[in-house]
């Protein structure tokens, strides 16, 4: 019989209120943690993502930072003679000019993403390690060569047509093995097809490689400094803005995941105060035994703590149990494991149930420490 | 040990909105070793003198003293300890916590003294089985009739062997065969304690060495009882 021992008690001796109570707090805990793995999982698959994508910088003009993928071309072949002119200068290895183009609506599903290559470029220049399952991997004038994904979504085989427009019309030349990369869900095909269908001469990003030994952020900063109007960003540029706007969207999730969160508070503190008000002698009857102010205060905190934090911990169980669901189901979909629930949110998720519960249990436990002896032991 | 416990001019007020009501005044007596029961009708003060006595409530005049320590000058928590260590108490009813077996309630002294839970429950068991209660030491006080948990009660109440102990209508609501069972165990534990008994029953009362005498929150007439025991 230690204090948890009667804090126990006193829950058990309630046990439909207080299963109650707890399934307050599990779901709430689930909802916050699912919500925030969202953001866990985007930045984990970012990472993996660019880690995986070669080039070291990404020379893209200026205001179009992150991953352009959507944007309309605006890098002037002008300007893609500089860079590479720059470039020669600073003595890195290659600059590949890029073009992408989304065919499709929204929904990944249906969509489409076409990535431009110069003449005589093969994707494995720009994801290495990728090789071709069927067919070849350099495509030709009017080749297209097609990420292990898609292939498999839209039952694609060699010699199938690509239609980019109505005049414009590609076959398949190659199919990819899986990768688990970006380059799975992408189709490679020469530049001029795509710049031909978007009617201009300009591309989307010139990816940089280096030579061993240099340093991407000095060669991006030295660029920067040659090429007015564009943006050299390396993968830590990118990490660090993705950072930004994933830091954003946590707050927006956390804060959905709040509205839960302060009823599962309320939940505890409900029963908290209901379990005190029906305490009050039992109370006065500790007091008059000898049990101090601080006694009576430690027994109300500890159960609100107990309810949250146990509540916390099955409620973080059953967010991971329903993350991995839900990576199953989207690694299916499009390839990518949107949710994860790491060791920090796991930890966070725990502290805001602990702290949850503290919150609860503080007003309850000083009402309960306060009542008079003689009036607690009036009541019966 | 502390000696006697003497109440000095003690007095207590109410402040009911406009109206003052006096639950007790000058009371001065200091009680000995062994028992003394304080009587007198209902709303004569017994309770309030009780509760001044033990420190659950603070005089409004005079003073309570345990040898040298003058309770009524200590804080809220340090009376707590004081009764801890050296008070045992016995209500009336429901004065058993609800969710503890009958030995945990005989624990609850022991654990807030910090003694470690082997101890606890032998000196728990070795308790009930002296109030004659120890094959319900696993019950709740639910299962418990009345007479069982006024046993369970002053087993509690002399868990820490405290020289000091007060009852107040420890008989209330029992039938006459468990009334008898649990005046003798109390009167037993007073003998060589300082056993202050609180009640309007002057059938329990007349077996105290002492008898008082409270009327309209005064004390009106001390008499130590013939020897009809
Ligand atoms: N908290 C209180 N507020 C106002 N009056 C009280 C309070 N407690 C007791 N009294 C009054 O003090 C008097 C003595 O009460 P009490 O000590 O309970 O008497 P007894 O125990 O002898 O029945 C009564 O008139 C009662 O109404
Ligand atoms: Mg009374």
């Amino acid at each position: 019989m230690e204090l948890f021992h009667l804090v126990l008690r006193n829950l058990l001796a309630r046990p439909v209120r207080s299963f109650l109570t707890l399934l307050g707090v599990v779901i709430a805990t689930t909802s916050m943690v699912l919500f925030l793995s969202f953001g866990e999982g985007l930045r984990r698959s970012l990472a993996q993502e660019l880690s995986r994508v070669g080039p070291a910088i990404q020379i893209v003009p200026e205001g179009m930072e992150g991953l352009g993928f959507s944007g309309y071309p605006e890098i002037t072949p002008e300007e893609y003679r500089r860079a590479v002119a720059a470039g020669k200068d600073l003595g890195v290895k290659r600059i590949t000019p890029t073009l992408f183009l989304v065919r499709g609506g929204f929904d990944p599903q249906t969509s489409f993403f076409f990535q431009g290559l110069p003449e005589g470029v093969a994707p494995d220049l720009l994801y290495p390690g990728i090789k071709p399952q069927a067919g070849r991997l350099l495509p030709s004038e009017e080749g297209a060569i097609v990420g292990a994904k898609v292939a498999k979504r839209s039952q694609l085989a060699l010699g199938n047509p690509l239609r980019l427009s109505p005049r414009v019309e590609l076959r398949v030349e190659g199919i990819l093995e899986e990768s688990g990369g970006l380059a799975d869900n992408l189709i490679f095909v020469p530049l001029k097809p795509l710049q031909e269908v978007l009617g201009t001469e300009n591309y989307t990003a010139l990816l940089v490689a280096l030579n061993p030994g240099q340093k991407a952020e000095e060669v991006a900063r030295a660029l920067e400094a040659r090429l007015p109007g564009l943006k050299a960003q390396t993968t830590g540029d990118v990490m660090r803005f993705a950072e930004r706007a994933l830091r954003i969207s946590d707050l927006v999730r956390f804060g959905i995941s709040l509205v839960a969160l302060v009823v599962g508070g309320l939940l505890v503190a409900n029963t908290v105060m209901m379990s005190v008000y029906e305490r009050t002698r039992e109370f006065g009857v500790m007091r008059a035994l000898g049990a101090k102010r601080g006694f009576i205060f430690r027994l109300v905190v500890l159960e609100a703590l107990l309810l949250a934090s146990f509540g916390g911990l099955l409620g973080l169980a059953l967010g991971s149990a329903v993350s991995q669901a839900i990576n199953l189901y989207t690694l299916g979909q499009v390839g990518l494991a949107l949710s994860a629930v790491t060791f920090r949110l796991s930890l966070f998720a725990l502290l805001v149930a602990l702290g949850l519960g503290l919150s609860a249990g503080l007003l309850p436990a000083y009402h309960a420490s306060r009542i008079p002896v003689v009036e607690a032991l009036g009541r019966v | 040990m502390m000696g006697a416990v003497r109440a000095e001019n003690l007095g207590k007020r109410y402040r009911q909105g406009e109206k003052e009501v006096v639950a007790l005044e000058g009371f001065t007596f200091a009680f000995p070793q062994g028992s003394t029961a304080v009587v007198g009708p209902s709303g004569s003060g017994k309770t309030t003198l009780l509760n001044l006595l033990a420190g659950f409530d603070l005089p409004t005049e005079g003073g309570v003293y345990l040898g040298e320590v003058a309770l009524h000058r200590l804080s809220e928590d340090e009376r707590a300890e004081v009764r801890l260590r050296h008070m045992g108490f016995v209500f009336q009813q429901w004065n058993l916590i609800p969710t503890l077996t009958a030995w945990e309630n005989v624990a609850f002294p022991l654990f807030l003294a910090g003694l470690p839970p082997r101890a606890r429950k032998e000196r728990a068991l070795d308790l009930l089985e002296k109030v004659g209660v120890l094959e319900r030491a696993h019950h709740l006080p639910s299962r418990l009739s009345g007479g069982e948990q006024q046993r369970v009660a002053l087993a509690r109440a002399l868990a820490l062997d405290p020289p000091i102990l007060f009852a107040d209508e420890p008989t209330g609501n029992l039938d006459a065969e468990s009334r008898e069972q649990v005046a003798s165990l109390l009167f037993h534990a007073g003998q060589e304690r300082i056993l202050v008994l609180v009640t309007h029953d002057l059938e329990l009362a007349a077996r105290a060495e002492r008898i008082l005498y409270l009327k309209g929150g005064r004390l009106v007439r001390q008499e130590v009882p013939g020897p009809s025991r």
